[in-house]
């Protein structure tokens, strides 16, 4: 097949708010590279990378990039619905864009249902933490208190810099994994005119499966 | 939702082009869809460089295996109609020589019967057929004589006599009966009885004459039965006429008047006789093919080896075509339009269109389900004049404006682009589709020795690609119109409208281009071109298809604009 194998399509739609760096964590984890200029989302944009899970099962993220500009926030509902896992953004930076966070989640929530996805919280742009005195870049959300959040709900979090690359490759990891557990669990399906999950190609008998175990995801901050 | 404080954050940034991004974006993606495709056309390319090793000595294989089959007449392992055709027609030419030899064909016709390793199937049946017709024949003969002249010990005038009251009786039922059921006779006895049984038959009555030496004269007339058999049946006159129309006679009585004169052995030679004509009619519905051979056989041998010459053409044809879908297959497995369609993340795009036309379907009926009957009577209304402004030109209006392209042709595309979108308040993003385009002339002005597979490969790849793009396109300009805050219903309509017969002029120019370049190419193959031409255009139409549902799939966009 054209397409490289893999066995299962996952569907992750990244949400919040807008110039939290959704799009350059995309760029990162499927390009490996940082654009320090960006210019804003129109309504969705579309990425993909293959991943493999701790047991050697290769998943095509495909991964939906959503505009987080207020103007397209009634164009982007139409894209939460096939999806099985959903990365809520946030800028460490910007104490507004952690704020609504509960929104987004709850908006994800309404428009995925009668799916429930797994949530991930991801912090970007930690590598201004530090270079606060220049731009005003300062930390304006802990690690703690998003930590906190993420236990009260339920969500993985993550805090990540698209310009280092740092904890980048695991955010993606750690939901398409929880989304693989479910599946092993039964909690998730395969199905029809639901493209959240999808089966892949199969993969030629024999070959050998590339059992790198994915880095033990941990909350790296702290 | 978003706080004040989000407002005044976002607002920083709303009116930004979104181009540069989109165009990243673009080159992105598709660096890693181009990198999907480069690996999988080298896998195309030694894929096709091995069916090519393979395909000479294949050939080869296969005129082997039909000149065996012509020296080993026990060759069964191909059973198709034309081989049985080959066989029965050898089998029928190589009879007549023993016609002519010896008189006492008996013996040829049991040979006859099995000399063909074919016949295990087919002729089985007709060998008891055979047996049970001389029978009938008999018995047939017996009662038509007006005189019940004792027929288990004929005598040399009684014989006479019988065969001549026979002869007038079958002459006139035949000379009414070829007219009326010529089609019905042409298919019992030249095919379902077939041409064999006359010259059994004419034998084996002939051996009963030469019996008695008072029509032993008879006997070089008897030879010429089978040739002019057919020939019989239309003058209705001549010395060998006896046995040409005892056998349509007979055959007729049998089919006719059967349970009258024949009540036993009718129900059997019924069961035969669909038996054989099934096997017979087995990959020859009609019998088109035995009877074109064996109406020719009367006329010429020639002409019969011609008919058996095409038909083997045609089946090492077929032979090869068969071959040719195995080959093609493993070439189709790898360029196939909606797997590349898929690399393209065409599909997504069009989902994504899906997903918003849906969306704002539900958001006009929401909107529907709140107003009067008054109102929603106007809003239909006003919906439905949407549904007649918004339409496709017929096919052959787009060609009528084509002035000669001047410049480079993606410029004009571009141009064309930006042309049918100009009244849209929206800026749209071009750049990928153009970039496409020029990529596809460079290739095709710059690729030289290469095989017809890599150029179809190509060709499949790049309308995959455009309509890919192409959805894209439909995507974001559908995005764009519905979070614009200027809407007109009529430019939109005829923007997307416009925009829709230039992606699909777009499509068929890629799809000419291609093929032109498979024309341009000295191949030994024509066949293969033909059909990879065939199957861009097809391809081509496919993308046809996608651009007019993308176009449709955009109309409630434009509606919701218009309420």
């Amino acid at each position: 097949m054209v397409d490289p194998i893999f066995d299962y399509q996952f569907r992750l739609i990244l949400i919040g708010d807008s110039t939290v760096g959704k799009s350059s964590l995309l760029k990162y984890f499927t390009d490996g590279k940082f654009a320090e200029l960006s210019d804003p989302t129109v309504g969705v944009d579309f990425f993909a990378r293959i991943i493999e899970v701790q047991d050697g099962t290769r998943i095509k993220l495909q991964l939906w990039d959503t505009a987080g500009q207020e103007r397209f926030r009634s164009i982007t509902k139409s894209y939460y619905r096939n999806s099985v896992g959903a990365l809520l953004v946030y800028d460490v930076c910007n104490r507004s864009s952690f704020e609504h966070i509960p929104l987004w989640m709850m908006e994800a929530k309404r428009h995925i249902e009668p799916h429930r996805p797994v949530f991930a919280l991801v912090g970007c742009k930690v590598d201004l933490v530090g270079t606060d005195n220049k731009n005003g870049a300062r930390r304006e959300v802990t690690c703690e208190e998003a930590r906190l959040f993420a236990e009260e709900n339920g969500l993985h979090h993550v805090e990540t810099s698209a310009k280092t690359g740092l904890n980048v490759e695991q955010a993606f990891v750690l939901v398409a994994q929880e989304v693989y557990n479910r599946i092993q669990t039964g909690e998730y399906k395969v199905e029809d005119g639901w493209d959240g999950i999808k089966t892949g190609f199969n993969r030629p008998n024999g070959m050998d499966f590339n059992l790198l175990e994915a880095e033990t995801v941990q909350s790296t901050c702290c | 939702m978003p706080s004040s404080d989000s407002e005044d954050f976002e607002s920083a940034d709303e009116g930004q082009s979104y181009e540069k991004k989109d165009r990243k974006k673009r080159l992105s993606s598709s660096n890693y869809s181009d990198n999907a495709l480069e690996s999988d056309q080298n896998v195309a390319k030694s894929a096709a460089q091995s069916s090519n090793v393979g395909k000479p000595a294949d050939k080869q294989q296969d005129a082997d295996g039909w000149d065996d089959f012509d020296i080993d007449d026990n060759d069964t392992n191909i059973a198709t109609a034309s081989d049985r055709n080959d066989n029965k027609s050898k089998s029928s030419v190589s009879t007549k020589p023993a016609v002519k030899e010896s008189n006492t064909g008996w013996d040829d016709f049991d040979d006859w019967g099995q000399d063909d390793g074919y016949s295990n199937a087919p002729r089985e049946p007709a060998k008891p057929k055979l047996a049970e017709l001389d029978a009938e024949l008999n018995a047939i003969k017996d009662k038509m004589a007006p005189t019940p002249a004792p027929a288990p010990a004929p005598t040399g005038g009684g014989w006479g006599w019988s065969m001549h009251s026979l002869l007038n009786t079958a002459t006139a039922g035949i000379t009414t009966l070829t007219s009326q059921v010529s089609q019905g006779i042409t298919t019992v006895l030249e095919t379902g009885i077939g041409a064999p049984e006359p010259e059994e038959l004419a034998r084996k009555a002939s051996q009963i004459k030469e019996s008695k030496p008072s029509s032993s004269s008879n006997t070089p007339s008897v030879e010429q039965v089978p040739e002019s058999a057919s020939a019989q049946s239309k003058d209705g006159d001549g010395a060998y006429l006896p046995f040409g129309n005892l056998i349509s006679g007979v055959t007729k009585f049998v089919e006719t008047t059967g349970p009258k004169v024949i009540s036993g052995g009718l129900d059997t030679l019924e069961t035969i006789g669909k038996k054989t004509m099934e096997i017979l009619q087995d990959g020859d519905p009609g019998l088109v093919k035995k009877r074109a051979m064996l109406g020719l056989s009367s006329e010429d041998k020639p002409v019969l080896s011609q008919v058996l010459r095409e038909a083997r053409e045609k089946a090492e044809q077929e032979e090869d075509k068969t071959e040719g879908v195995v080959e093609e297959k493993r070439v189709v497995e790898v360029v196939n339009y909606e797997n590349l369609f898929n690399d393209f993340d065409g599909p997504v795009y069009l989902e994504a269109l899906k997903l918003l036309s849906s969306q704002t379907s539900m958001r006009i009926e929401e909107q529907k389900r709140t107003l009067d009957a008054a109102n929603r009577q106007a809003m239909e209304e006003t919906l439905e004049m949407v549904v007649e402004i918004y339409e496709l030109p017929e096919k052959e209006e787009d060609e009528d404006d084509e002035p000669s392209p001047e410049g480079p042709k993606p410029d004009a595309f571009h141009e064309r682009l930006q042309a049918a979108t100009q009244d849209l308040s929206i800026k749209l993003q071009f750049q990928p589709v153009v970039k496409q385009y020029k990529e596809v002339l460079d290739w095709l002005s710059n690729t030289e020795d290469v095989t017809v597979d890599v150029i179809y490969k190509q060709a499949v790849s790049s309308l995959a690609q455009a309509t890919s793009l192409s959805m894209h396109l439909y995507h974001k300009t559908s995005e764009l119109i519905l979070a614009s805050k200027i809407r007109s219903t009529v430019d939109e309509s005829t923007a997307l409208s416009q925009l829709t017969v230039v992606l699909r002029k777009h499509i068929s120019d890629l799809a000419a281009q291609f093929a032109e370049k498979l024309n341009s190419i000295s191949a030994d193959n024509k066949q293969q071109v033909n059909e990879y031409i065939t199957n861009i255009f097809l391809e081509a139409g496919n993308s046809s298809t996608y651009l007019e549902t993308a176009f449709q799939l955009a109309l409630p966009i434009i509606q919701i604009g218009a309420i």
